[in-house]
This record gives structure tokens, C-alpha cells and sequence, in this order.
């Protein structure tokens, strides 16, 4: 279901752009004036329709819901061209981070690498486990091979912290 | 590997910090706050460490530490409850670590000319295409290594190196890594019409200062490549590989042997 189409049965939701106000810093969606020029230089836009200047006006306006259900929010490449040419510090990089949040908040469809890479940090502090690489001949070789030195992981204190964190 | 044999070389020592954890990269996609924390913490502890200079040998990271410590700087409530989580784990707010990057270290700090000085092997005849990323460059207003539009610094690191560096369009365009974890396709595709079209402008290879750059270009480059319909490979190199084999370290020290994009005639680096 594309955005548009979820807009004939719209409804505007205020609490929720408060919500996303109140977490920005220093990023003002509502000072967007649709030049577009996040648009223009939009990694996502040829490959993935990726709209950012509609995401900003989508929010602005409280279809808050409508974008949290869409996979829209998803297809941002985090490439910061936006935020660096937005000419009204209104970033949309920022807003589409915050929406992806709520999403995972109100258990919307999350693309489940991302819910991967977290409980692999929740276990270990790191995103990935340590792997053998493979060498252009695909001869194995691990940290101790190669002579790196052993990797020291945090305590499970920090797991105690994001958990607090993620439980709001 | 290649960063912990050339630093020596410049009288850079680098030593490992422990129990330092994930940049939070991933995790702003899923909760910003813990991803703020997972930044902020692993610079408390360079800070604990009493080492005055973070080097962070990657775009994401390096932007994530910037970003974070941008913003809490910005915000007394993000900032008092961050100080309060860090001191549940014995941690200060860190206040002097200096974050460093690839680019800057050498550029900035190193300088050229003194690498051009060092360089006892000089890569004549090759001629190299820099990619310097996104994240590295972007957003100015949280301090970054080189200009957002116009970055010239990694071209004027391997000149230092007695090889060319020459401009081509796509410079600027994003490697995709991001995009792997909702649109792998969208992702490769970005990554292969970059390489292709390098390979078509007659690149001998392609430098990168970014691991996930370096995953994209390089480990999954045979995907990316025919997702878009190209055949052949093109050699991807992380800076401190190619400033390695300038100062006569040999190849196997500087991991080259893992680099996944060597063609069969071999570049001679």
C-alpha cells in the first residue's frame, strides 16, 4: 500500500507529532518551507521513491500513522546529503530516525536485521559475533591468526542499562 | 592491520581500548536513546583511559561519536540522563577526548608531506579513484573531516603516495550500506553502478576509509557488479593498505590477503 493510498482514510495525530517534536534536537520539521532540495539529492529517491521533502510535510500536518505503517520510513541510505543542504535545519534524516523508533514502539513491521543487530548488541555489546574471514583463496583466519589481540567485551552491566532503556 | 603497521612508522601509538561496544549505528533505527548511550559510553572510556586522542577508523562510528556528543551538548535533560546511566557504570561525561579519523590523522596531523617523505616504494603509474563516504563529510555543522561537497583530502593522501587521484562524477554517491538491512537489492545496485562505472573510466582501483564502504565495494562486490549487469572486477583497498605498500610492508601484514577483489592480473601495489 503506497502513502497515497493510505491518505484517503487519514487522520491527523497530534499527540504523536509531539511526540517526534519533543525527541528532535535542534531540528525543526515545522520551519520546512518544500524547497525540495533534500529531494533533489535523495540517494533513496531513483531506486526506492523516497520522498523526503513529503516525510517532513507528512509530519508537519500529523499523518503521523499513516507513515509509521509504511515501509517508506525504511528506505532512507542515512547518507546525510538532507541534512547537510536542508537550508531550514529541518533535516528529514532525523525525523525518518525518530519514526523508525515509534515503529518499533507500536511493533509496526521493522525490517528484522535491524531487530537482529540489536539483540546480537543486548548479548554481547557488539553487533556481530566474531567470524572467520576468508582470505581471497578462502583459507580461514581468525583474530589470533592474523595477530590481532583478543577483543575484551563490555560487562553485563551494559546490558542491564539498555534494557532499562529500551523498556522506556 | 594496515592502521597498526603504518602508525608506527609516524610515531602514532595506538593502543586497544577495552570493553569498548557498538557505535549505536544500527541501533538509532531502533531506539535513539540507546544508540546515544552506546556513543557516548565507548567515549567515557577512552576517557577513562586518560588518552587524549580517539581514533575512529570508520565513517559510522566516527559520525555517531560526533553526532551524539552534538547533541547531548544541545540538551541538559539528554545530557543529565546520560551522565546518571554513565555512573552506574563507573563512567564520567567525557569531556576532552579528541575523536579522530583515517582521513584527518593523516591529513591533518601526519600531513602529506610527511608521508611523501616516508614513502620508499612510490606507486608510480597508478591511478586511483577516492571514496571518501558520507558519513565522514556530512552534516558540517557537527565537525567533519573534509568539505561536504567538495572533498579533496583522501586524493591529496594518495598523491602523497606518488600515484594519481583523479575526480570522476559519481564521488559523492553513497555506497548503500545502509540499505542492506531493508533493501538489499536497492543496496547492491548502488554499490555495483559506482564500480562499474569506475571500471569503465579506466580506475586501476578504488580507495575507501570506511569498513562498511569496504564491505559493499569490495566483499560483496561480485553481487553488486552483476546486480547492475557488469562482468568484471575492479580492486578495492582501504587507505592505510596502499600507504602500507608505499612504505614497503609487505602485503600479507596489511591484509591484502583478505581483500576479496584482485582480478587475476593482479594490481602491483
Amino acid at each position: 500500500m503506497t502513502l497515497t493510498d493510505q491518505m484517503t482514510m487519514a487522520k491527523p495525530n497530534p499527540e504523536l507529532q509531539k511526540k517526534i517534536f519533543s525527541r528532535l534536537v535542534n531540528i525543526h520539521p515545522d520551519e520546512c518551507f518544500q524547497c525540495m532540495r533534500c529531494t533533489s539529492g535523495c540517494t533513496s529517491l531513483k531506486l526506492l521513491e523516497l520522498k523526503p521533502h513529503e516525510i517532513t510535510l507528512l509530519v508537519t500536518t500529523g499523518f503521523i500513522d499513516e507513515l509509521l505503517s509504511s515501509d517508506i520510513i525504511w528506505t532512507c541510505a542515512a547518507c546525510l546529503k538532507c541534512r547537510e543542504r536542508c537550508p531550514q535545519k529541518a533535516s528529514p534524516y532525523n525525523t525518518i530516525m525518530i519514526l523508525r523508533n515509534l515503529a518499533v514502539e507500536k511493533e509496526s513491521k521493522v525490517p528484522e536485521a535491524y531487530m537482529k543487530a540489536m539483540s546480537q548488541i543486548l548479548e554481547t555489546g557488539l553487533m556481530q559475533q566474531e567470524t572467520p574471514v576468508l582470505s581471497r583463496e578462502a583459507k580461514p583466519f581468525n583474530r589470533q591468526t592474523l595477530g590481532l589481540p583478543k577483543l575484551h567485551y563490555p560487562k553485563p552491566k551494559l546490558q542491564e542499562i539498555l534494557m532499562k532503556i529500551l523498556g522506556g | 592491520m594496515s592502521l597498526r603497521e603504518v602508525t608506527p612508522h609516524f610515531n602514532i601509538e595506538l593502543i586497544d581500548l577495552h570493553e569498548t561496544s557498538c557505535c549505536g549505528g544500527p541501533v538509532r533505527s531502533i531506539n535513539t536513546k540507546a544508540a546515544t548511550y552506546l556513543s557516548i559510553r565507548n567515549l567515557a572510556l577512552a576517557e577513562k583511559s586518560g588518552l587524549k586522542n580517539l581514533l575512529v577508523p570508520c565513517n559510522e562510528c566516527h559520525f555517531m561519536l560526533c553526532e551524539v556528543s552534538h547533541r547531548i551538548q544541545l540538551n541538559q535533560q539528554l545530557h543529565n540522563e546520560v551522565e546518571t546511566l554513565l555512573r552506574e557504570e563507573n563512567l564520567q561525561y567525557p569531556t576532552t577526548v579528541k575523536i579522530w579519523h583515517t582521513i584527518d590523522l593523516f591529513h591533518d596531523l601526519i600531513t602529506p608531506e610527511k608521508i611523501r617523505l616516508r614513502v620508499k616504494r612510490p606507486l608510480k603509474g597508478l591511478t586511483f579513484a577516492a571514496h571518501p563516504g558520507c558519513q565522514i563529510i556530512r552534516p558540517s555543522e557537527i565537525g567533519r573531516v573534509d568539505h561536504p561537497e567538495k572533498p579533496r583530502k583522501l586524493e591529496t593522501l594518495i598523491k602523497a603516495l606518488g600515484a594519481e587521484a583523479k575526480d570522476y562524477p559519481e564521488k559523492l554517491d553513497c555506497c548503500g550500506a545502509a540499505l542492506l538491512y531493508s533493501h538489499k537489492e536497492a543496496a547492491l545496485s548502488l554499490a555495483g553502478s559506482k564500480l562499474k562505472s569506475l571500471q569503465e573510466q579506466g580506475f586501476q582501483a578504488l580507495v575507501d576509509t570506511c569498513p562498511y564502504c569496504h564491505i559493499m565495494y569490495d566483499a560483496k562486490q561480485k553481487e553488486a557488479v552483476s546486480t547492475v549487469g557488469g562482468k568484471s572486477m575492479i580492486p578495492v583497498v582501504y587507505y592505510t593498505q596502499i600507504l602500507g605498500r608505499a612504505l614497503d610492508i609487505p602485503s600479507e601484514k596489511l591484509g591484502l590477503h583478505l581483500n576479496q577483489t584482485f582480478t587475476t592480473e593482479d594490481v602491483e601495489f
